[in-house]
């Protein structure tokens, strides 16, 4: 790639108080280009705009200054730090007929990869992390539309993901805008866009974003497009116009509860068929709200709140099947459910009882503040205990004390001790755990 | 527990070089600055390849001098590509090449389902045979039409009426001359004049491998996953055209101009 800042070279920008010098570039696109740069001994990544970009998008400047002293809604954001315009000396260095500006922001974290990854199937990742990637995706749109602001151009394109903690970054954070301004050129990326955007009836904003997070977490979820079912195999040369009757003119849900009619191939869609009956009947539903009446009423689309508490219970109710392994998701309603993958009868798990809600005892399971005090936001990324298999005995279940605080342990021999922070205390023997933040019970 | 195996089902892209082998393209070093410029840009293609889960990138390549043949005749996963050098001496057979992508572009042995094929023309002189009746065998062919047709003129000799035929009408024709058919406002957003719908002339191996890897990446992108819309730009062709890579200023430029 030809790039238009010279690597090696230092540059003088306006925007920041020292020179920055160009390590090497990251990558480009139509858009621009994207550098790693180091700025008084910090590295960091900077984005620089190619002329045609900056011309397409008049308020692009105005936008960013705004998004920097709005500061990042989450840590999940990579967001924009600063923005620079080149120095009289930096001109000449510049291999662009007209400069321009850039942003800086901060690096990628190592660890990460573009959520294509998971969706083309390349990714080892669990169901765990999946849905946990869903969680703090819709938490990162919930921070953002609470901020007052959107984010307009969703995709996958802009998500990445830590396979092992289901971590996520979002990445482009350029056509963020106060909602409903409309300050900005972005109208999405097709597959992701509500029907309303892409046939031009409205601008994006907040509510088009619940749609293209639905149709996001859609994707994590199932490795499959929506609306891509029986009606996709009619096209024979998917172009704008097939996309657009697809996405726009005449979409349906490939699962939608009264018309069938778009149901996937059991060939050409099986992972959308493989998958679907894996999730719990509320996260459905939330497809279902989204992407049948919410497909042309914007107002009845799921809510970042809704994904978050579905997702946070789906996750609650996590357990292994004794046969095969696999991770399932059955609803402590169900008085005999089968296990997705083996279709071997579950057996009726542990549950943890807690002063909000009930934790399934599995491997990887955790308790959040959330459940001890139900005024408190779902979170998920401060876990006060873990559910953890035994190092040599795996068939022995522990509960790790993953807080600071020290907790007292009532075992089924009466006897008390003591769990201090960092230690496991085998849940065969525990009949109730007293934490600072409330107790834990264990069915007798 | 890992994700069940399952992925996004894909459809073929299928990417297909159109190659000028003749006498001329000796000259200067021309098909060397080819050959290099298509193999360097593998990298960047099985990338973007990766990157878009809906498409199955599969590349192939005509080469034409006094007869047109298939350079590489199996379509060919872009990950598992190796391009052998292409070899120049003799005359300008570019209809029959067209007529060989014309049966190629045949269902079968088209697939039933597939994303618009992208066709790259290369040329840097004047068809010897009957061009025309080649253009219009390749499209009668339905995937032909829905092809992305793009075509680089190498120096200053090259045909670009010819190459223009290739790619069909500049919808931009009307347009204020430097004016992007479709884009938002008045505002040019290519000073040069260039445009994708129309020839695009690599004077030198510079541009060429720019315009190579433009092909081979963005409109690869923009065929097989639809990229970021933004306002004003309306209803576009049947696959809307990323832009063309800068114009770079580079004083510092050492790969040596090849003066075609």
């Amino acid at each position: 790639m030809t790039w238009i800042l010279p690597e090696g070279a230092s540059l003088d920008l306006e925007g920041i108080s020292s020179p920055l010098q160009v390590l090497r570039g990251l990558g480009g696109g139509s858009q621009g280009q994207v550098f790693e740069v180091e700025v008084a001994g910090e590295r960091l990544a900077l984005k620089w705009y190619l002329p045609a970009c900056i011309a397409r998008d008049p308020h692009l400047k105005r936008r960013l200054g705004e998004s920097i002293r709005a500061t990042a809604p989450s840590e999940a954001f990579l967001w924009p730090l600063a923005l620079v315009t080149p120095g009289p000396d930096a001109l000449p260095l510049l291999r662009l007929t007209e400069p321009g500006f850039g942003y800086l922001m901060e690096l990628r974290p190592a660890g990460f990869v573009g959520a294509h990854e998971h969706v083309g199937g390349h990714l080892a990742i669990g169901l765990l992390q999946v849905l946990r990637a869903g969680f703090f995706l819709a938490e990162a749109f919930h921070a953002l539309h609470l901020k007052g602001l959107c984010y307009k151009d969703i995709s996958l394109g802009n998500l990445f993901l830590e396979p092992s903690s289901g971590r996520i970054l979002i990445c482009d954070n350029d056509n963020v805008d106060v909602d409903g301004r409309d300050l900005g050129s972005v109208l999405g990326t097709p597959g992701f866009m509500a029907p309303e955007i892409l046939m031009g009836r409205a601008r994006p904003g907040a509510n088009s974003d619940l749609f293209s997070l639905a149709v996001l977490i859609f994707r994590l979820l199932t490795r499959h497009d929506p609306l891509r079912g029986r009606r996709e195999l009619a096209i024979r040369c998917l172009d704008e116009p097939a996309r657009r009757r697809l996405y726009g003119e005449a979409p349906l849900f490939i699962f939608d509860p009264i018309d069938a009619s778009n149901r996937p191939d059991p060939i050409e869609h099986a992972a959308a068929l493989i998958t679907w009956p894996i999730y719990p009947e509320p996260i459905k539903l939330l497809f279902e709200q989204t992407f049948c009446a919410g497909l042309q009423a914007p107002q009845r689309r799921a809510l970042t709140g809704q994904w978050m508490a579905a997702l946070a219970a789906a996750l609650d109710q996590r357990q292994l099947c004794g046969s095969c392994g696999q991770e399932t998701f059955p609803a402590p309603s169900d008085p005999a459910p089968l296990c997705w993958s083996c279709g071997c009868p579950l057996a009726p798990p542990t549950r943890l009882r807690l002063p909000h809600g009930q934790v399934t005892a599995a491997a990887g399971n955790e308790l959040h503040p959330h459940h001890f005090d139900r005024l408190l936001n779902l979170r998920l990324d401060q876990p006060l205990a873990r559910v953890e298999a035994h190092p040599s005995a795996g068939d022995l279940l522990g509960l790790r004390n993953l807080s600071d605080q020290a907790w007292r342990a009532e075992l089924r021999s009466g006897q008390q001790l003591v769990l201090k922070p960092g230690q496991a205390c085998n849940l065969a023997s525990l009949v109730r755990l007293i934490t600072p933040a409330g107790a834990v019970e264990l069915p007798c | 527990m890992p994700f069940p195996n399952v992925r996004l089902a894909n459809r073929p892209l299928h990417f297909i070089y159109i190659c000028d082998c003749s006498g001329s393209m000796e000259a200067q070093g021309k098909i060397q600055a080819l050959n290099q410029a298509i193999r360097q840009s593998l990298p960047g293609m099985a990338e973007v390849a990766r990157q878009n889960p809906e498409a199955r990138v599969l590349v192939r390549a005509v080469g034409f001098a006094d007869r047109a043949a298939w350079h590489l005749e199996q379509p060919t996963e872009v990950q598992q590509l190796q391009w052998l050098d292409l070899q120049a001496g003799g005359i300008t057979a570019m209809g029959e090449a067209l007529e060989l992508v014309a049966a190629a572009l045949q269902s079968p042995p088209m697939e039933e389902r597939a994303l618009p094929p992208v066709l790259v023309l290369i040329s840097d002189g004047q068809p010897t045979d009957d061009f025309d009746a080649g253009l219009a065998a390749l499209m009668r062919q339905p995937w032909a039409q829905k092809a992305v047709r793009l075509a680089i003129a190498m120096g200053h000799d090259a045909d670009t009426e010819v190459l223009q035929q290739f790619i069909g009408n500049d919808p931009g024709g009307g347009l204020p001359a430097g004016e992007i058919p479709g884009a938002s406002g008045q505002r040019p957003l290519h000073r040069s004049g260039r445009s994708p719908r129309r020839p695009l002339q690599a004077s030198n191996a510079t541009s060429l491998a720019q315009y190579i890897q433009w092909a081979s990446t963005a409109v690869v992108g923009a065929a097989s996953m639809p990229a970021s819309r933004m306002a004003g730009s309306g209803p576009q062709a049947n696959i809307p055209l990323p832009d063309l890579p800068p114009t770079l200023m580079d004083p510092t430029d050492d790969v040596g101009p090849l003066v075609w």
